[in-house]
Order: C-alpha cells, then sequence, then structure tokens
C-alpha cells in the first residue's frame, strides 16, 4: 500500500497517541527484538495451532513493532521493506489489529520470561489495545465493561442495592453459625477499621459464597474490617483495554474510599489481575501515592494462621488438589509461594502442576478474554495446553487464587471433559477452619 | 603489502569505527530521550528481591542457559548462539590484532583457535540461515534484514577463517575481503538488528529492575 495514501482520523490518531505513549522500556522492547524465534513455543496459542505461524509471540509484536518502525525508528523510515516497516491506513487495517492484540495474545507474559532480549510484548501489546481503544476500536465486550466501569465503578454494572443486599445476605446466612448479629459479621462502611476488604463484582453475581467464606475467616479471626459501600471493585478493566485513564480512575476510587474510612490496610480478594491492578499498576496509572498497606487475601490468610488467629484442620480438605497460578500473580506480581505455603496448611494433597509459578500457562481467560466471545473458539483452543496439564495432575479439584482463572478454567474443563471442579484458597481456608 | 591492503586495515577500518561510534552514540541520546516508567507502589514478592537482585539476574540471564525454558529445553540452540558469539568476538578481535599486533599471528597455535572458533560460528551460521529459511515461523518473523545480517555475517566468518593466518605470500585477496567486509558490517551495523546489542542492556536492566522490585526476579521454580 502506497504511504501517499490517505489515511483514515482513526488511523491517523493512532500514530498521533503512539508517540505520547512510548516510553524508554517500550521504546526498548520495540527496537530490540532480533526475530530468534525463542518465544515461539513459550505461547499457549503457538502449542494449540502446530503450523500456524501468525500466532507466534514475535510475529504478534512485529504487527505493532512495524508502525513503530516506520514513524519513530531510523531505518524503517528511510528503507521500511528492508525491516518490515508498515503503516496503518484504514479503519480496516485497525481493526486486523485488534484481532491480533485482542484475539489472539492474553498479555499472559510468558514469551517476555522466555525472550533472551528481555522484550516485554505484553507490555506493548497493551499499548496498542490502548490505542485502538482510544479510537473505538475493540471487541464489543471490552466496550460493554468499560462503559459499566466508568459508569456504575464495577466492572458488571451491579447497583449498589444489589451489593448491599448481597452482603446483608451473606452475613443473615452467617447469623446462626457464628453466633453475632449480620451487622458485626459483615460490617459496611465501618470506619478506622484495620482492614477494608475489596472483592470483584463477580463475587456479588456468580459467587456470593466466597464473600461469605472471607467474612467467616474475618469474623473468626476477630479481624477490625468493613467492606465499603462504594468503591469496592478491586478489579480494573483498564489493565486489560489498555486505557490508562480508566485504570487510575478506577483505582482511585478505590484508594479514595479506603482513605475516607480510615482503613489501615487494603485486603483485595483473590482476583490475579484485580490484585495486579490495585496492588502494583494502580498507583501508576492514577499517579497516586497511596498512604495505607495493600495486600491479596492469600497472604492475610496465611498470617491468620501463623498467627493463631485461626486455626484449621487440614484433613478437612482431603482430597487431591492442584494449584493453577495466576499469570498477573506469578509474573507481574512475584505471588507465588504464598499460595503453596497456605495450600500445605489446609490441605492434605496438594500436588503440583507442571510446569508451574513464573512458567506456567495462561488459563486462556487472561487478558479480559472472557468478554470477548468473539474470540471464543480460538481461545478454547489454546486451552488444549492448559487442559493437558490439569490431566496430568491425576486430581479432580484447581484451586486458583484468580475469578478470572475460575472463569477459564472452568470452561476449558468443560470444553475438554475434564470433569475437575474449580474453587479458591479462601474456600478450603473456610472449610477447614474451626470455630470454636 | 599493497596500499590497498594498507588503507583496507587502517583507514578504512579506523574510518568505518569512527562512523559506528558517531552513529551509536546519536542512538543511545535518541534512546534515553525517552523517558523511563517508573514504579510508584510499595514492591511486591518475596522480601530480599530487589530491583538491584532483579536487574542483575536479568542481566546474567544471557550465562543462566537453565533460566528460561526456552533455552533450558533447546540446549542446542543455546549452543549455537554462545559459538555464534563467541565467533563474532573472535572475529572482531581478528580485524584488531591483524593491523596493530599481528605479531600474535606468528603462534600457529593461536590461529588454529582462532579458525576453530571462527569456522564453528560459520558452520552454526549456516544451519541458521538453514533454520531461518526452512521454518515456517522464522520465515513468518523474518525481514530482508533479518537475511542479510545473518548471511553477512556468516561470510565475514569465511573470510576470517581465512584471513587469520594473515599470510599475504599467495596473495592479498583474503585479507582484502576480510577488512572491506569488516568496515561494511561496522557501518551496515548501527542500522540493522546486528545493533542489538547496543539495546541489550538496557532492555535486560529495565525488565530486571521492575521484576526484581515485583519479586518475579530471580525466578523460582518447583
Amino acid at each position: 500500500m502506497s504511504e501517499k495514501q490517505e489515511r483514515s482520523h482513526k488511523a491517523q490518531k493512532v500514530l498521533e497517541r503512539m508517540g505520547q505513549k512510548l516510553n524508554r522500556q517500550m521504546v526498548g522492547s520495540l527496537v530490540a527484538c532480533v526475530h530468534c524465534g525463542m518465544c515461539t513455543e513459550s505461547c499457549h496459542y503457538v502449542l494449540a495451532n502446530p503450523g500456524d505461524p501468525t500466532y507466534a509471540p514475535a510475529y504478534k509484536a512485529d504487527r505493532i513493532r512495524k508502525l513503530f518502525k516506520r514513524h519513530f525508528d531510523w531505518t524503517g523510515r528511510v528503507f521500511p521493506w528492508w525491516v518490515k516497516a508498515g503503516s496503518v491506513f484504514t479503519d480496516a487495517d485497525l481493526e486486523e489489529l485488534k484481532d491480533i492484540v485482542f484475539g489472539k495474545c492474553t498479555n499472559c507474559r510468558r514469551c517476555t520470561m522466555n525472550c533472551p532480549m528481555g522484550v516485554d510484548l505484553a507490555t506493548f501489546n497493551r499499548m496498542a489495545r490502548g490505542l485502538l481503544v482510544s479510537v473505538g476500536v475493540m471487541p464489543e465486550g471490552v466496550a460493554v465493561v468499560s462503559k459499566d466501569q466508568w459508569e456504575t465503578g464495577n466492572q458488571m454494572g451491579v447497583l449498589k442495592e444489589d451489593y448491599v443486599e448481597t452482603l446483608e445476605w451473606m452475613a443473615e446466612e452467617l447469623e446462626e453459625e457464628l453466633g453475632a448479629p449480620a451487622a458485626d459479621i459483615i460490617p459496611i462502611d465501618r470506619p478506622d477499621c484495620d482492614v477494608v476488604y475489596s472483592i470483584n463484582p463477580r463475587e456479588v453475581k456468580y459467587d456470593p459464597r466466597s464473600i461469605a467464606d472471607a467474612a467467616k475467616i474475618f469474623h473468626v479471626a476477630g479481624e477490625s474490617w468493613t467492606m465499603p459501600s462504594e468503591g469496592w471493585d478491586m478489579t480494573n478493566f483498564g489493565l486489560f483495554s489498555g486505557d490508562d485513564a480508566l485504570g487510575g480512575s478506577v483505582s482511585r476510587r478505590l484508594y479514595e474510599k479506603v482513605s475516607e474510612l480510615r482503613g489501615k490496610r487494603l485486603v483485595i480478594s483473590e482476583c490475579g489481575h484485580g490484585y495486579r491492578s490495585t496492588r502494583c499498576e494502580g498507583p501508576n496509572w492514577a499517579q497516586y501515592d497511596v498512604p495505607f498497606e495493600m495486600e491479596s487475601s492469600v497472604i492475610t490468610m496465611l498470617r491468620y494462621i501463623k498467627d493463631g488467629r485461626i486455626k484449621v484442620d487440614k484433613t478437612r480438605n482431603a482430597q487431591p488438589v492442584t494449584y493453577h497460578d495466576s499469570c498477573n500473580f506469578a509474573r507481574s506480581c512475584g505471588m507465588v509461594e504464598e499460595p503453596r505455603e497456605l495450600l500445605n496448611l489446609v490441605c492434605t494433597d496438594f500436588r503440583e502442576m507442571y510446569p508451574n509459578r513464573a512458567e506456567n500457562y495462561c488459563c486462556t481467560g487472561g487478558g479480559g478474554a472472557m468478554s470477548m466471545s468473539e474470540y471464543t473458539p480460538q481461545r478454547l483452543k489454546s486451552g488444549k495446553v492448559k487442559a493437558e496439564q490439569l490431566k496430568a495432575t491425576n486430581t479432580e479439584v484447581v484451586i486458583t487464587s484468580c475469578h478470572n482463572c475460575v472463569d477459564g478454567l472452568t470452561d476449558v474443563i468443560r470444553h475438554y471433559e475434564l470433569g475437575m471442579e474449580v474453587t479458591q484458597l479462601v474456600n478450603l481456608v473456610a472449610n477447614a477452619m474451626v470455630i470454636e | 603489502m599493497s596500499d590497498l591492503l594498507h588503507f583496507s586495515e587502517h583507514g578504512l577500518q579506523e574510518g568505518a569505527l569512527l562512523f559506528m561510534a558517531l552513529v551509536y552514540t546519536t542512538r543511545i541520546i535518541w534512546f534515553l530521550r525517552f523517558k523511563a516508567g517508573g514504579d510508584r507502589q510499595a514492591a511486591t514478592g518475596a522480601p530480599g528481591t530487589t530491583p538491584m537482585k532483579g536487574a542483575v539476574y536479568s542481566l546474567a540471564n544471557i550465562a543462566l542457559p537453565w533460566g528460561m525454558e526456552s533455552t533450558r529445553r533447546k540446549p542446542l540452540l543455546y549452543a549455537q548462539f554462545v559459538i555464534f558469539h563467541l565467533g563474532v568476538v573472535a572475529a572482531i578481535s581478528l580485524s584488531m590484532i591483524i593491523p596493530y599486533a599481528d605479531w600474535l599471528l606468528e603462534s600457529t597455535i593461536l590461529v588454529r583457535c582462532f579458525q576453530a572458533i571462527i569456522g564453528a560460528a560459520f558452520v552454526v551460521g549456516i544451519i541458521r540461515i538453514i533454520r531461518r529459511v526452512g521454518s515456517p515461523y522464522m520465515r513468518a518473523i523474518s525481514s530482508p534484514d533479518d537475511y542479510f545480517s545473518l548471511v553477512l555475517l556468516t561470510v565475514w566468518f569465511l573470510s576470517a577463517v581465512l584471513a587469520a593466518p594473515n599470510d599475504a605470500t599467495g596473495g592479498e585477496g583474503h585479507l582484502l575481503t576480510f577488512f572491506i567486509l569488516t568496515a561494511f558490517f561496522l557501518i551496515y551495523v548501527p542500522f540493522s538488528k546486528i545493533s542489538h546489542y547496543l539495546y541489550y542492556p538496557f532492555t535486560r536492566y529495565y525488565l530486571g529492575k521492575t521484576m526484581g522490585y515485583r519479586g518475579v526476579y530471580p525466578v523460582r521454580r518447583g
């Protein structure tokens, strides 16, 4: 296509905004690739689609890199054909790019870990997503969820009334077991607490049991804790969509709510991307220096057991279980040993999945893939790798510390007929907890 | 020694080196003009992991083939990488030794060592060309620069093997070829993917710093 061809308004904006998004780390990743191909087999999409090089991380990266080369790098500006530099001209070009950055990559960062040069594709793939989102080019699910999170403050559009009602319902369910009034079991908007607990809206909509389990643990531990009536969503679609403004807005809402309640610590329920967004990326997106501590509920539960604040009987979880590392936990936040330590305290038969920790394979639901139904067939096909990993553990229960992974794994298990159950650490801890 | 060979060994090399240094300096300035991103949040991961540990681990990654699955599972590719880059170092050294310390090459053992290392790198170059052309994955990610750079280096290795004895009694053709190719190589490198080594310390440092701060590096396996 000739460079003299007129460029669409959207394509022009994407290129202009790319220049504003580039930082030194990203430029390093864009210039340093030597096309050695070492990343190829690190990608679960490649492994599930043998013979199709368009899934190779370096190939996908080059769809973004070519823009950088053509518009920002020297050789690509002068001799574009020599280094495969290229541009985008039409809205159709942007749609094609969308199918790659959203549909063929879950931003799991496994290729990054396997790149000898240290090229971080996940970071600039996210940048490319953000550029497309800024001109309205995105999968429908991303648009819908982003809109919900902008408008309602949570990514599933849960209304405040429904949220509070769910908390009250869960508290009432626990009244008899714990012998305490509902308002004390799940305190809402209580100021000056040691812990403010934030959750994933999926828990309200599809898994209120995990809220009840967490409440039970906090109550038995004698924690001074509360849940905010607003600003409670620790998930952040900005991480998936590449929209830093959304990311910053969602994080800030949460941080400001904790500050308003004068909470001493924000505890983030089990969610890989939620933890990464709130704990690691949020302060950067929001340009906000968080004045309180933040931790995953995995660490909180582990501390309760170690400090003797709760007692557990691991024989209550006697079935063989395996653990799936969330990509965001393992490859972006270094959270790999704590879940295992906790598992060994509350289960009798924990079996590792291989490879694991930072080398684990994505559940297929990473990068917001669960919300992009147009890519579901290729996502499920890529799940073959995960399915084989799961099957090899010879267990019937897979534990994960991520709501996204719960959904991703459930889909893979159903699709590949593995007959396994997916659950989270909070459920196991609550089940193992001895209430005296 | 003919005037042409003398010029090729000295004036041409020095000019090409100066040009390369100028272009590299400009590239580094260009690169550093991009602002480095930072982390405002508190560190994550196991206690004891620090940005510096992460950066050191990341930079040392080149010598830790067991550190990454990609090199751990493909030891032959890693061995090729080592041999190829040793060949580059040896050939560059040779381009300095011949003009400025040719007495070193009076040692037959040293000459044979150079020839063995660079010869092995030449063989690896051939294997790499076959891999790049033969694998659909490699073809899909390759640009003309990738092919040209690889062929250029492979041919350069061959010329270095022939030039290593620094013996012009049978003619100067092989020495002229080596030095003209070296000069071309020096001028071409800053514009090609071969300049990756210029960015390598930066990419690995920044990735390592971030991953160290987040407790991902050094990687823990189990």
